[in-house]
């Protein structure tokens, strides 16, 4: 029984001088096992050529298709129209810069806690080019694997609290960022290092747990238990120091 | 080079070690988290200590006398405790009370999301086992209530300390002796603070109930004690100190009666 699907979709453009923000409604015939990925797409071929929004894998791998579906932020391409009711609500992710309509800019964000938690190996080796690899250990290298499976999608940002008043703090992505860096034997960076970095306000320390970070991530990343053992990290090195 | 470590640029020497900007200021953020959970942890303790007492009134005025005679008399507890936990109250407050953002339009903000997500539920209609299994989530929402309830604990609270530090200490003018006696608490509640005691009972279950959770969430939810256990163990202390809470104030309220038996 196909049912009839309300799209009742954010509409603004912040860039065009006379843009307020709407909701507008589009009707769709809903398909067998379609997804919002397909539904999307059908509103823009063939009713509203000028509807905003991303998508680039469609396979839950890139992280450019999160939005507020029905009020919780998640992956469109990843969101069957069966799991939902007759009536869905789209709206971009709150917090990241608005480029129009269901479009958002996570980059801007990303790229400064980047800088913010400085994401990247540091060291003091000279680099050699010609020199063999370092071996690592499979186990080690399985771990910092598994803690490189986030695709940036921004959603445990847009549905943290705190993330959403407090610009500074590096939020969940962040902290299981820092985390990649703290398993990898390449990076130098010491205890106090670690410590200044994420036992602050913008770090572990603003989290609240209010733990919706660990319920919305769509990859299912371990995100509470990392801050977890974050805090107790962070209060060993200052308690034993 | 900096060589100056300021407010403004405590990246300046990373590494630096305890004593620079940045590492005082890490520290700073750990011990407003550590005090304002362990000050949580005690009160919570001192809680489960008073609820427990407070509701052997529904066994009459005598058992209720005993009881505070014992803490008072026997052994010095309810002396010292009027001393201490306005003490930690206090301090919790200073330090826990600091996480609330101090803007409107932020707490607006986290009011809209915690309502958002929480409201989700009902929107979705996906069933577990799906393609992805949706999770409930109402904890933004939780944190929400706790400060709510947390400020009713802080005004009805700071009246308990007052009436009961007086009551303890000195004879308030009108009674036989200090310390607490039947005679005075049944009559006191049953005209009227009642009502303030079951808000404030209310309150600081909800509050306390939420803030064991997200504490043992924050700190072990890596460990065998992780969120679903938890949950559990902290919905059961819930409803049982909410009972407790409900026994407390109708023994005190009958106290003189013969309790509720
Ligand atoms: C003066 C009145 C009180 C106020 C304004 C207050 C406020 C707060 C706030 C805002 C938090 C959240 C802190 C955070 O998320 O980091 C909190 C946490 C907590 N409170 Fe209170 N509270 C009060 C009294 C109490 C009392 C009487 C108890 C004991 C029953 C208690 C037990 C806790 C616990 C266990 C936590 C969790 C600590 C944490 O998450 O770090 N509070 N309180
Ligand atoms: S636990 Fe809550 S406050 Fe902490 S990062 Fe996750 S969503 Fe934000
Ligand atoms: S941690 Fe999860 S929710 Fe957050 S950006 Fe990464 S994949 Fe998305
Ligand atoms: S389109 Fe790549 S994650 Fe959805």
């Amino acid at each position: 029984m196909a049912r009839t699907l309300t799209f009742k979709i954010f509409r603004y453009n912040p860039y065009a001088a006379d843009s307020t923000p709407f909701l507008q409604e589009y009707k769709v015939e809903e398909t067998q096992r379609m997804n919002l990925f397909a539904a999307l797409n059908y509103i823009r071929d063939e009713l509203d050529p000028t509807l905003m929004f991303d998508f680039v894998c469609r396979a839950g791998i890139c992280g450019s298709c999160g939005m507020l579906i029905n009020g919780r932020p998640t992956l469109a391409c990843r969101t069957l129209t069966g799991d939902l009711p007759e009536v869905i609500e789209l709206l971009p992710l709150p917090y990241f810069k608005m480029l129009g309509d269901l479009s958002v800019d996570t980059g801007i964000w990303f790229r400064q806690m980047e800088e913010n938690v400085e994401s990247w190996i540091h060291t003091q080796k000279e680099f050699d080019p010609a020199a063999e690899e370092e071996r690592m250990n499979n186990e080690l290298a399985n771990k910092i694997y598994e803690s490189e499976r986030c695709i940036e999608c921004g959603c445990c940002i847009a549905g943290c609290a705190t993330a959403n008043v407090n610009p500074d703090f590096v939020g969940a992505a962040g902290l299981y960022r820092v985390g990649r860096f703290m398993m990898d034997p390449r990076d130098e960076r010491n205890e106090e290092q670690w410590f200044e970095l994420i036992s602050t306000d913008e770090g572990v320390f603003g989290c609240i747990g209010m733990m919706a970070c660990g319920d919305v991530c769509p990859k299912d990343l371990p995100l509470l238990e990392i801050m977890a053992f974050v805090r107790r990290k962070m209060s060993a090195t200052a308690l034993t120091k | 080079m900096y060589s100056e470590n300021t407010e403004l640029f405590p990246q300046a020497s990373p590494g630096g070690g305890k004593s620079t900007i940045a590492g005082r200021k890490a520290k700073r953020a750990l011990w407003t988290e550590l005090i304002s959970g362990v000050t949580g942890l005690l009160l919570s303790g001192f809680i489960f200590g008073h609820l427990i007492l407070e509701s052997l009134s529904v066994f009459g005025a005598e058992a209720y006398q005993t009881v505070a005679d014992f803490m008072e008399k026997t052994l010095p507890l309810a002396q010292i405790s009027a001393v201490v936990i306005p003490l930690l109250f206090l301090i919790h407050f200073i330090y826990a009370g600091r996480k609330i953002p101090g803007k409107l339009y932020e707490r607006k903000r986290m009011l809209e999301l915690g309502h958002s997500l929480k409201k989700s539920k009902n929107r979705w209609n996906q069933k577990a086992g799906e393609y992805t299994t949706l999770r409930r989530h109402f904890e933004t929402s939780l944190w929400i209530w706790q400060v709510r309830t947390g400020m009713l604990v802080l005004a009805l609270g700071a009246f308990h300390f007052v009436l009961v530090i007086w009551n303890i200490f000195t004879d308030m003018g009108i009674n036989a002796t200090a310390g607490i006696q039947a005679g005075v608490s049944g009559p006191r509640v049953e005209s009227g603070l009642w009502l303030l005691y079951l808000f404030l009972g209310v309150a600081i279950v909800v509050h306390m109930s939420i803030g064991l959770y997200r504490l043992a969430v924050k700190w072990l939810a890596d460990t065998w004690f992780d969120r679903k256990i938890a949950y559990v163990v902290f919905s059961i202390l819930f409803w049982v100190y909410l009972i407790l809470n409900f026994l407390g104030v109708a023994g005190l309220y009958r106290v003189m009666n013969g309790g509720l038996l």
